[in-house]
Protein backbone atom coordinates (compact mmCIF):
# COMPACT_ATOMS: atom_id res chain seq x y z
CA UNK A 1 0.00 0.00 0.00
CA UNK A 2 1.27 3.69 -0.71
CA UNK A 3 2.43 6.04 2.12
CA UNK A 4 3.07 9.65 1.63
CA UNK A 5 6.61 10.79 2.92
CA UNK A 6 7.13 14.37 3.85
CA UNK A 7 10.29 16.24 4.50
CA UNK A 8 9.32 18.60 7.64
CA UNK A 9 11.29 21.83 8.58
CA UNK A 10 8.78 24.54 8.38
CA UNK A 11 9.34 25.56 5.03
CA UNK A 12 6.94 28.85 4.57
CA UNK A 13 4.52 28.04 1.48
CA UNK A 14 4.74 30.32 -1.30
CA UNK A 15 2.69 30.91 -4.22
CA UNK A 16 -0.82 30.02 -6.03
CA UNK A 17 -3.21 27.33 -6.47
CA UNK A 18 -6.68 26.78 -7.66
CA UNK A 19 -9.25 25.52 -5.78
CA UNK A 20 -10.92 22.25 -7.39
CA UNK A 21 -14.89 21.49 -7.44
CA UNK A 22 -16.67 21.04 -4.09
CA UNK A 23 -16.32 17.31 -2.84
CA UNK A 24 -19.44 17.69 -1.27
CA UNK A 25 -21.26 18.91 -4.08
CA UNK A 26 -20.13 16.77 -6.19
CA UNK A 27 -20.68 13.47 -4.54
CA UNK A 28 -24.74 14.59 -4.36
CA UNK A 29 -25.03 15.93 -7.92
CA UNK A 30 -23.71 13.13 -9.65
CA UNK A 31 -26.32 10.50 -8.34
CA UNK A 32 -28.87 13.52 -8.78
CA UNK A 33 -27.96 13.01 -12.53
CA UNK A 34 -30.31 9.70 -12.61
CA UNK A 35 -33.34 11.62 -11.73
CA UNK A 36 -33.62 12.35 -15.61
CA UNK A 37 -33.31 10.40 -18.57
CA UNK A 38 -32.41 13.69 -20.28
CA UNK A 39 -28.13 14.36 -20.91
CA UNK A 40 -26.55 15.82 -18.39
CA UNK A 41 -23.05 17.55 -18.14
CA UNK A 42 -21.57 18.39 -15.35
CA UNK A 43 -18.28 20.59 -15.04
CA UNK A 44 -15.50 21.11 -12.36
CA UNK A 45 -15.57 17.96 -11.05
CA UNK A 46 -12.75 17.28 -8.30
CA UNK A 47 -10.33 14.56 -9.28
CA UNK A 48 -10.18 12.52 -6.38
CA UNK A 49 -11.60 8.68 -5.88
CA UNK A 50 -14.83 9.04 -4.33
CA UNK A 51 -15.81 10.61 -7.89
CA UNK A 52 -14.85 7.41 -9.25
CA UNK A 53 -16.19 5.60 -7.03
CA UNK A 54 -19.82 7.05 -7.76
CA UNK A 55 -19.08 6.76 -11.27
CA UNK A 56 -18.34 3.16 -10.91
CA UNK A 57 -21.71 2.86 -9.15
CA UNK A 58 -23.57 4.62 -11.89
CA UNK A 59 -21.99 2.36 -14.47
CA UNK A 60 -23.03 -0.57 -12.89
CA UNK A 61 -26.78 0.43 -12.68
CA UNK A 62 -26.53 0.79 -16.35
CA UNK A 63 -25.85 4.43 -16.78
CA UNK A 64 -23.84 5.72 -19.60
CA UNK A 65 -21.09 8.04 -18.28
CA UNK A 66 -18.38 9.81 -20.44
CA UNK A 67 -15.49 11.73 -18.98
CA UNK A 68 -15.09 14.80 -21.71
CA UNK A 69 -12.05 16.19 -19.69
CA UNK A 70 -10.63 15.16 -16.41
CA UNK A 71 -13.08 17.72 -14.48
CA UNK A 72 -16.03 17.32 -16.74
CA UNK A 73 -18.70 14.32 -16.96
CA UNK A 74 -21.52 13.40 -19.36
CA UNK A 75 -24.19 11.36 -17.97
CA UNK A 76 -26.67 9.58 -20.00
CA UNK A 77 -29.49 7.80 -17.42
CA UNK A 78 -31.56 6.87 -19.95
CA UNK A 79 -30.01 3.24 -20.18
CA UNK A 80 -30.79 2.66 -16.19
CA UNK A 81 -32.12 -0.14 -15.33
CA UNK A 82 -30.90 -1.62 -11.52
CA UNK A 83 -31.54 -0.04 -8.21
CA UNK A 84 -29.16 -2.36 -6.35
CA UNK A 85 -25.92 -1.36 -6.28
CA UNK A 86 -23.52 -3.85 -4.79
CA UNK A 87 -21.98 -3.51 -1.33
CA UNK A 88 -18.18 -3.54 -2.33
CA UNK A 89 -18.86 -0.15 -4.71
CA UNK A 90 -20.98 1.09 -2.32
CA UNK A 91 -18.86 0.99 0.78
CA UNK A 92 -16.07 3.13 -0.26
CA UNK A 93 -17.98 5.95 0.21
CA UNK A 94 -20.65 7.18 3.00
CA UNK A 95 -22.80 9.73 -0.04
CA UNK A 96 -23.42 6.44 -1.26
CA UNK A 97 -26.61 7.15 0.55
CA UNK A 98 -27.97 9.89 -1.63
CA UNK A 99 -28.62 6.92 -4.32
CA UNK A 100 -31.23 6.19 -2.02
CA UNK A 101 -33.48 9.46 -3.03
CA UNK A 102 -32.38 9.41 -6.40
CA UNK A 103 -33.02 5.62 -6.96
CA UNK A 104 -36.31 6.05 -5.52
CA UNK A 105 -37.20 9.26 -6.71
CA UNK A 106 -36.84 7.86 -10.82
CA UNK A 107 -38.02 4.18 -9.85
CA UNK A 108 -39.83 4.34 -6.71
CA UNK A 109 -37.51 1.73 -5.18
CA UNK A 110 -33.79 1.38 -4.29
CA UNK A 111 -31.82 -1.72 -2.33
CA UNK A 112 -28.91 0.25 -1.07
CA UNK A 113 -25.87 -1.15 1.24
CA UNK A 114 -25.50 0.56 4.18
CA UNK A 115 -22.70 3.01 3.08
CA UNK A 116 -18.79 3.68 4.60
CA UNK A 117 -16.74 6.63 3.90
CA UNK A 118 -14.95 8.11 7.00
CA UNK A 119 -15.33 6.50 10.46
CA UNK A 120 -16.36 9.85 12.63
CA UNK A 121 -18.62 8.19 15.26
CA UNK A 122 -22.50 7.57 15.07
CA UNK A 123 -23.60 9.19 11.98
CA UNK A 124 -27.39 7.21 12.26
CA UNK A 125 -29.30 7.86 8.89
CA UNK A 126 -32.48 7.81 10.96
CA UNK A 127 -34.04 11.63 9.74
CA UNK A 128 -32.94 10.15 6.26
CA UNK A 129 -35.50 7.40 7.31
CA UNK A 130 -37.86 9.84 8.66
CA UNK A 131 -37.98 12.00 5.52
CA UNK A 132 -38.39 8.92 2.85
CA UNK A 133 -41.08 7.51 5.02
CA UNK A 134 -42.92 10.58 5.29
CA UNK A 135 -43.24 10.94 1.59
CA UNK A 136 -45.03 7.74 1.64
CA UNK A 137 -41.90 5.06 1.14
CA UNK A 138 -41.94 2.17 3.04
CA UNK A 139 -38.09 1.82 4.80
CA UNK A 140 -36.72 -1.12 6.13
CA UNK A 141 -33.20 -2.09 6.81
CA UNK A 142 -32.40 -5.62 6.35
CA UNK A 143 -28.89 -7.82 6.75
CA UNK A 144 -26.95 -4.47 6.11
CA UNK A 145 -29.45 -3.26 3.37
CA UNK A 146 -31.47 -0.26 3.44
CA UNK A 147 -34.84 -1.34 1.37
CA UNK A 148 -37.33 1.69 0.31
CA UNK A 149 -40.39 1.13 -1.75
CA UNK A 150 -42.76 3.67 -2.97
CA UNK A 151 -45.86 2.99 -5.00
CA UNK A 152 -46.20 6.77 -5.02
CA UNK A 153 -44.11 9.51 -3.17
CA UNK A 154 -46.48 12.33 -1.95
CA UNK A 155 -45.23 15.76 -0.63
CA UNK A 156 -44.78 16.09 3.35
CA UNK A 157 -44.20 18.45 5.87
CA UNK A 158 -41.19 16.89 7.60
CA UNK A 159 -39.02 18.63 10.45
CA UNK A 160 -35.71 17.41 10.87
CA UNK A 161 -34.98 16.26 14.46
CA UNK A 162 -30.96 17.24 13.57
CA UNK A 163 -29.29 19.25 11.21
CA UNK A 164 -28.74 17.08 8.71
CA UNK A 165 -26.85 17.85 5.06
CA UNK A 166 -27.09 14.18 4.07
CA UNK A 167 -31.12 14.01 5.15
CA UNK A 168 -31.87 17.41 3.71
CA UNK A 169 -30.25 16.54 0.05
CA UNK A 170 -31.80 12.97 0.24
CA UNK A 171 -35.04 14.41 1.15
CA UNK A 172 -34.78 16.86 -1.63
CA UNK A 173 -33.77 14.44 -4.38
CA UNK A 174 -36.99 11.94 -3.46
CA UNK A 175 -39.09 14.77 -3.28
CA UNK A 176 -38.72 16.60 -6.18
CA UNK A 177 -40.83 14.04 -8.57
CA UNK A 178 -42.93 13.23 -5.60
CA UNK A 179 -47.03 14.73 -6.22
CA UNK A 180 -47.48 17.80 -4.58
CA UNK A 181 -45.33 20.29 -1.97
CA UNK A 182 -42.91 18.93 0.60
CA UNK A 183 -41.55 21.37 3.08
CA UNK A 184 -38.86 20.72 4.91
CA UNK A 185 -37.86 22.23 8.05
CA UNK A 186 -34.88 22.73 10.21
CA UNK A 187 -32.78 21.97 7.28
CA UNK A 188 -28.96 22.30 6.86
CA UNK A 189 -27.72 25.50 4.98
CA UNK A 190 -24.38 24.47 3.65
CA UNK A 191 -23.39 25.78 0.35
CA UNK A 192 -23.41 22.20 -1.28
CA UNK A 193 -27.06 21.77 -1.09
CA UNK A 194 -27.59 25.02 -2.64
CA UNK A 195 -25.53 23.57 -5.67
CA UNK A 196 -27.73 20.66 -5.53
CA UNK A 197 -30.97 22.52 -5.59
CA UNK A 198 -29.16 24.85 -8.33
CA UNK A 199 -28.60 21.95 -10.11
CA UNK A 200 -32.10 20.42 -9.68
CA UNK A 201 -33.82 23.61 -10.66
CA UNK A 202 -31.48 23.88 -13.94
CA UNK A 203 -33.02 20.45 -14.55
CA UNK A 204 -36.65 21.92 -14.03
CA UNK A 205 -37.55 21.36 -10.54
CA UNK A 206 -38.73 23.44 -8.09
CA UNK A 207 -36.82 24.03 -4.82
CA UNK A 208 -36.78 27.15 -3.33
CA UNK A 209 -35.30 28.12 -0.23
CA UNK A 210 -31.96 26.15 -0.68
CA UNK A 211 -29.06 27.54 1.79
CA UNK A 212 -32.53 28.56 4.51
CA UNK A 213 -33.22 26.23 6.90
CA UNK A 214 -36.93 26.03 5.18
CA UNK A 215 -36.95 24.38 1.86
CA UNK A 216 -39.86 23.95 -0.27
CA UNK A 217 -39.83 21.56 -3.04
CA UNK A 218 -43.13 21.50 -5.38
CA UNK A 219 -42.92 17.75 -6.89
CA UNK A 220 -42.66 17.90 -11.18
CA UNK A 221 -43.55 15.26 -13.32
CA UNK A 222 -40.31 15.17 -15.07
CA UNK A 223 -36.86 16.24 -15.43
CA UNK A 224 -35.44 17.76 -17.86
CA UNK A 225 -31.27 18.36 -19.71
CA UNK A 226 -28.75 20.15 -17.63
CA UNK A 227 -25.64 21.56 -17.85
CA UNK A 228 -23.59 22.62 -14.81
CA UNK A 229 -20.57 23.44 -12.88
CA UNK A 230 -19.78 22.43 -9.44
CA UNK A 231 -19.03 25.18 -6.63
CA UNK A 232 -15.52 25.52 -5.27
CA UNK A 233 -14.60 23.39 -2.35
CA UNK A 234 -14.50 25.41 0.95
CA UNK A 235 -13.12 22.48 3.00
CA UNK A 236 -9.84 22.44 0.19
CA UNK A 237 -9.45 25.96 0.60
CA UNK A 238 -9.55 25.86 4.39
CA UNK A 239 -6.97 23.10 4.27
CA UNK A 240 -4.84 25.61 2.23
CA UNK A 241 -5.04 27.97 4.51
CA UNK A 242 -4.41 26.53 7.47
CA UNK A 243 -1.42 24.74 5.57
CA UNK A 244 -0.36 28.43 4.71
CA UNK A 245 -0.48 30.28 8.07
CA UNK A 246 0.60 27.16 9.73
CA UNK A 247 4.00 27.15 7.72
CA UNK A 248 4.06 31.22 7.86
CA UNK A 249 4.02 31.12 4.01
CA UNK A 250 2.40 33.17 1.66
CA UNK A 251 -0.06 32.07 -0.54
CA UNK A 252 -2.86 33.10 -2.81
CA UNK A 253 -5.80 30.54 -3.60
CA UNK A 254 -7.50 31.05 -6.70
CA UNK A 255 -11.54 30.12 -7.28
CA UNK A 256 -13.03 30.28 -4.09
CA UNK A 257 -16.29 32.08 -2.54
CA UNK A 258 -15.48 33.90 0.25
CA UNK A 259 -18.54 33.90 1.89
CA UNK A 260 -18.49 30.51 2.17
CA UNK A 261 -14.45 30.54 4.37
CA UNK A 262 -15.94 33.43 6.51
CA UNK A 263 -15.15 31.59 9.66
CA UNK A 264 -11.84 30.25 8.72
CA UNK A 265 -11.10 33.68 7.82
CA UNK A 266 -12.18 35.09 11.14
CA UNK A 267 -10.28 32.58 13.21
CA UNK A 268 -7.27 32.72 11.33
CA UNK A 269 -7.53 36.95 11.51
CA UNK A 270 -7.88 36.33 15.15
CA UNK A 271 -4.88 34.17 15.42
CA UNK A 272 -2.81 37.18 14.03
CA UNK A 273 -2.99 35.44 10.39
CA UNK A 274 -3.22 38.15 7.24
CA UNK A 275 -5.83 37.17 4.82
CA UNK A 276 -7.01 39.22 2.23
CA UNK A 277 -10.04 38.69 0.49
CA UNK A 278 -10.71 39.95 -2.74
CA UNK A 279 -13.35 39.00 -5.44
CA UNK A 280 -12.67 35.35 -6.02
CA UNK A 281 -9.26 34.81 -4.26
CA UNK A 282 -7.72 34.41 -1.25
CA UNK A 283 -4.33 35.55 -0.30
CA UNK A 284 -3.06 33.90 3.26
CA UNK A 285 0.65 35.15 5.42
CA UNK A 286 1.11 33.33 8.27
CA UNK A 287 3.39 34.62 10.83
CA UNK A 288 5.64 32.91 13.04
CA UNK A 289 3.89 32.81 16.12
CA UNK A 290 0.00 32.75 16.12
CA UNK A 291 -2.16 33.67 19.03
CA UNK A 292 -4.11 30.82 21.06
CA UNK A 293 -7.67 30.97 19.89
CA UNK A 294 -10.58 28.76 21.11
CA UNK A 295 -12.74 26.74 18.02
CA UNK A 296 -15.95 25.69 18.41
CA UNK A 297 -17.59 23.76 15.01
CA UNK A 298 -20.81 24.14 13.99
CA UNK A 299 -23.34 23.41 11.07
CA UNK A 300 -22.54 25.88 8.34
CA UNK A 301 -22.10 28.93 8.63
CA UNK A 302 -20.29 27.98 11.96
CA UNK A 303 -17.02 26.61 12.05
CA UNK A 304 -16.76 23.33 9.83
CA UNK A 305 -16.15 19.96 11.61
CA UNK A 306 -14.29 19.17 8.21
CA UNK A 307 -11.38 21.51 9.67
CA UNK A 308 -11.26 20.77 12.65
CA UNK A 309 -7.93 18.44 13.06
CA UNK A 310 -5.96 21.19 10.69
CA UNK A 311 -6.73 23.44 12.66
CA UNK A 312 -5.53 21.64 15.55
CA UNK A 313 -2.57 21.08 13.78
CA UNK A 314 -1.68 24.56 13.89
CA UNK A 315 -2.67 25.61 17.11
CA UNK A 316 -0.08 23.30 18.24
CA UNK A 317 2.04 26.02 17.01
CA UNK A 318 -0.02 28.65 18.77
CA UNK A 319 1.20 31.47 21.71
CA UNK A 320 -0.24 30.11 24.31
CA UNK A 321 -2.96 27.22 24.85
CA UNK A 322 -6.42 26.82 22.57
CA UNK A 323 -9.59 24.69 23.52
CA UNK A 324 -11.60 23.15 20.76
CA UNK A 325 -14.77 22.22 20.88
CA UNK A 326 -16.61 19.27 18.77
CA UNK A 327 -20.08 20.01 18.45
CA UNK A 328 -20.98 17.95 15.10
CA UNK A 329 -19.12 14.42 15.43
CA UNK A 330 -18.88 12.85 18.94
CA UNK A 331 -16.17 10.62 17.90
CA UNK A 332 -14.06 13.16 15.87
CA UNK A 333 -10.96 13.20 18.10
CA UNK A 334 -9.19 10.37 16.90
CA UNK A 335 -6.35 11.86 15.27
CA UNK A 336 -5.27 13.29 18.74
CA UNK A 337 -3.40 10.00 19.43
CA UNK A 338 -1.18 10.55 16.38
CA UNK A 339 -0.69 14.44 16.50
CA UNK A 340 0.51 13.12 20.17
CA UNK A 341 3.35 10.73 18.62
CA UNK A 342 4.79 13.54 16.77
CA UNK A 343 4.70 15.48 20.05
CA UNK A 344 1.66 17.73 19.85
CA UNK A 345 0.72 18.12 23.48
CA UNK A 346 -3.08 17.52 23.57
CA UNK A 347 -5.58 16.70 26.18
CA UNK A 348 -9.16 15.67 25.42
CA UNK A 349 -11.98 14.99 27.50
CA UNK A 350 -15.45 14.48 26.00
CA UNK A 351 -16.29 16.99 23.17
CA UNK A 352 -13.50 19.04 23.75
CA UNK A 353 -9.73 19.08 23.20
CA UNK A 354 -7.36 21.44 24.94
CA UNK A 355 -4.15 22.08 22.64
CA UNK A 356 -1.03 23.32 24.55
CA UNK A 357 1.18 25.75 21.89
CA UNK A 358 4.53 26.35 20.51
CA UNK A 359 5.13 22.58 20.45
CA UNK A 360 8.06 21.17 18.53
CA UNK A 361 6.46 18.43 16.43
CA UNK A 362 8.98 15.42 15.39
CA UNK A 363 8.12 13.30 12.40
CA UNK A 364 6.61 9.85 12.79
CA UNK A 365 5.25 7.28 11.26
CA UNK A 366 1.15 7.67 11.52
CA UNK A 367 -1.97 6.66 9.86
CA UNK A 368 -4.42 8.35 8.46
CA UNK A 369 -7.51 7.89 10.37
CA UNK A 370 -10.03 9.43 8.32
CA UNK A 371 -10.04 11.79 5.34
CA UNK A 372 -9.60 15.23 7.04
CA UNK A 373 -7.21 13.54 9.47
CA UNK A 374 -5.21 12.50 6.52
CA UNK A 375 -4.90 16.49 5.30
CA UNK A 376 -3.98 17.53 9.21
CA UNK A 377 -1.08 14.80 9.44
CA UNK A 378 0.31 15.84 6.13
CA UNK A 379 0.50 19.83 7.87
CA UNK A 380 1.65 17.98 10.20
CA UNK A 381 4.96 16.06 8.81
CA UNK A 382 5.59 20.06 7.07
CA UNK A 383 6.03 21.55 10.24
CA UNK A 384 7.96 18.71 12.24
CA UNK A 385 11.58 18.19 12.31
CA UNK A 386 12.87 15.13 10.32
CA UNK A 387 10.89 13.05 8.50
CA UNK A 388 6.75 11.96 8.52
CA UNK A 389 5.41 9.06 7.25
CA UNK A 390 1.59 8.46 6.40
CA UNK A 391 -0.20 5.16 5.90
CA UNK A 392 -3.92 4.40 4.63
CA UNK A 393 -3.45 7.48 2.50
CA UNK A 394 -6.47 6.36 0.48
CA UNK A 395 -8.92 8.29 3.22
CA UNK A 396 -6.71 11.42 1.38
CA UNK A 397 -7.44 10.79 -2.43
CA UNK A 398 -10.81 10.26 -1.50
CA UNK A 399 -11.43 13.85 -1.13
CA UNK A 400 -8.36 15.96 -2.24
CA UNK A 401 -7.29 16.09 -5.93
CA UNK A 402 -3.09 16.20 -6.20
CA UNK A 403 -2.61 16.91 -2.81
CA UNK A 404 0.65 16.60 -2.94
CA UNK A 405 1.29 18.26 -6.94
CA UNK A 406 -0.55 21.21 -5.10
CA UNK A 407 1.57 21.69 -2.07
CA UNK A 408 4.67 20.50 -3.92
CA UNK A 409 4.28 23.51 -6.16
CA UNK A 410 4.19 25.94 -3.37
CA UNK A 411 7.16 24.29 -1.80
CA UNK A 412 6.45 21.47 0.04
CA UNK A 413 8.31 18.05 -0.28
CA UNK A 414 6.03 15.31 -0.50
CA UNK A 415 6.31 12.07 -2.34
CA UNK A 416 4.58 9.21 -2.44
CA UNK A 417 6.01 5.84 -2.16
CA UNK A 418 5.56 2.06 -1.62
CA UNK B 1 8.62 71.86 5.51
CA UNK B 2 9.31 68.29 5.50
CA UNK B 3 11.40 67.19 2.24
CA UNK B 4 9.88 63.94 1.92
CA UNK B 5 7.13 66.17 0.08
CA UNK B 6 10.20 67.31 -2.67
CA UNK B 7 10.33 63.27 -3.62
CA UNK B 8 8.55 61.25 -6.30
CA UNK B 9 5.74 59.74 -4.29
CA UNK B 10 3.70 56.38 -5.54
CA UNK B 11 -0.58 56.52 -4.89
CA UNK B 12 -2.77 53.24 -5.63
CA UNK B 13 -6.12 53.65 -6.41
CA UNK B 14 -8.11 51.22 -4.27
CA UNK B 15 -10.47 49.26 -6.70
CA UNK B 16 -13.16 49.03 -4.54
CA UNK B 17 -13.83 53.11 -4.90
CA UNK B 18 -15.31 51.81 -8.36
CA UNK B 19 -18.93 52.60 -7.61
CA UNK B 20 -21.48 49.70 -9.01
CA UNK B 21 -25.42 50.41 -10.21
CA UNK B 22 -28.05 48.09 -8.59
CA UNK B 23 -29.67 48.29 -12.27
CA UNK B 24 -26.14 47.34 -13.93
CA UNK B 25 -25.58 44.49 -11.51
CA UNK B 26 -28.78 42.94 -12.17
CA UNK B 27 -28.65 43.19 -15.99
CA UNK B 28 -25.14 41.37 -15.74
CA UNK B 29 -26.68 38.77 -13.15
CA UNK B 30 -29.47 37.96 -15.35
CA UNK B 31 -27.91 37.54 -18.95
CA UNK B 32 -25.20 35.25 -17.39
CA UNK B 33 -27.83 32.88 -15.44
CA UNK B 34 -29.52 32.79 -18.24
CA UNK B 35 -26.97 31.98 -20.64
CA UNK B 36 -26.18 28.57 -18.57
CA UNK B 37 -29.76 27.96 -18.61
CA UNK B 38 -30.67 28.71 -14.93
CA UNK B 39 -34.20 30.86 -14.33
CA UNK B 40 -32.59 33.79 -13.50
CA UNK B 41 -35.51 35.35 -11.04
CA UNK B 42 -35.86 31.95 -8.70
CA UNK B 43 -31.87 32.34 -8.55
CA UNK B 44 -31.43 36.03 -7.77
CA UNK B 45 -34.54 35.21 -5.37
CA UNK B 46 -32.58 32.65 -3.67
CA UNK B 47 -29.55 34.52 -3.27
CA UNK B 48 -31.18 37.56 -2.03
CA UNK B 49 -33.14 35.04 1.01
CA UNK B 50 -30.02 32.72 1.44
CA UNK B 51 -27.20 35.71 1.10
CA UNK B 52 -25.13 32.22 -0.88
CA UNK B 53 -23.53 33.62 -3.86
CA UNK B 54 -23.79 29.99 -4.79
CA UNK B 55 -26.93 30.86 -6.37
CA UNK B 56 -24.92 33.24 -8.81
CA UNK B 57 -23.20 31.59 -11.51
CA UNK B 58 -19.61 32.28 -11.96
CA UNK B 59 -20.23 32.75 -15.80
CA UNK B 60 -19.47 36.27 -17.01
CA UNK B 61 -18.06 37.27 -13.61
CA UNK B 62 -21.81 37.29 -12.31
CA UNK B 63 -20.72 35.76 -8.47
CA UNK B 64 -18.32 38.32 -8.03
CA UNK B 65 -20.62 41.19 -9.67
CA UNK B 66 -23.40 40.63 -7.11
CA UNK B 67 -21.26 40.67 -4.12
CA UNK B 68 -20.25 44.63 -4.84
CA UNK B 69 -23.35 45.40 -3.57
CA UNK B 70 -24.80 44.57 -0.32
CA UNK B 71 -28.21 42.62 -0.21
CA UNK B 72 -30.27 45.49 1.17
CA UNK B 73 -29.50 47.58 -1.35
CA UNK B 74 -30.28 44.88 -3.75
CA UNK B 75 -33.45 44.98 -2.27
CA UNK B 76 -34.02 48.58 -2.08
CA UNK B 77 -33.79 48.62 -5.42
CA UNK B 78 -35.88 46.22 -6.25
CA UNK B 79 -38.71 47.38 -4.27
CA UNK B 80 -38.15 50.65 -5.24
CA UNK B 81 -38.69 50.22 -8.74
CA UNK B 82 -41.83 48.05 -8.22
CA UNK B 83 -43.62 50.78 -6.66
CA UNK B 84 -42.92 53.36 -8.66
CA UNK B 85 -44.35 51.23 -11.40
CA UNK B 86 -47.66 50.90 -8.80
CA UNK B 87 -47.28 54.48 -8.38
CA UNK B 88 -47.57 54.92 -12.37
CA UNK B 89 -50.10 52.39 -13.30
Amino acid sequence: MAKLLIAGGRHPLQGTIKISGAKNAAVAIIPAAILTSAPVRIENLPEINDIQALVEILEFLGVHAQWESPSTLSVDASTLDKWEPPYELVKKLRASYYLIGALVGRFGRAEVPVPGGCDLGPRPIDQHIKGLTALGAKVEVEHGIIKVEAKKLIGANIYLDIVSVGATINIMLAAVRAKGKTVIENAAKEPEIVDVANFLNAMGAQIRGAGTDVIKITGVSELGPVNHSVIPDRIEAGTYMIAAAATAGNVLLCDVIPKHIDPIVAKLREMGVTVDVADDQVRVIGCHLPQAVDIKTFPYPGFPTDLQSLAMVLLTQANGSSIITENVFEGRFKHVDELKRMGARIKVEGRTAIIEGCSQLSGAPVRATDLRAGAAFVVAGMLAEGETVISDIGHIYRGYEKICSKLNSLGANITEID
Amino acid sequence: MDGSFDQTMKFKRKMDDEVYQAKDVFSVVYDALKEKGYNPINQIVGYLLSGDPAYITSHNNARVLIRKLERDELLEELVGNYLQQLDKS
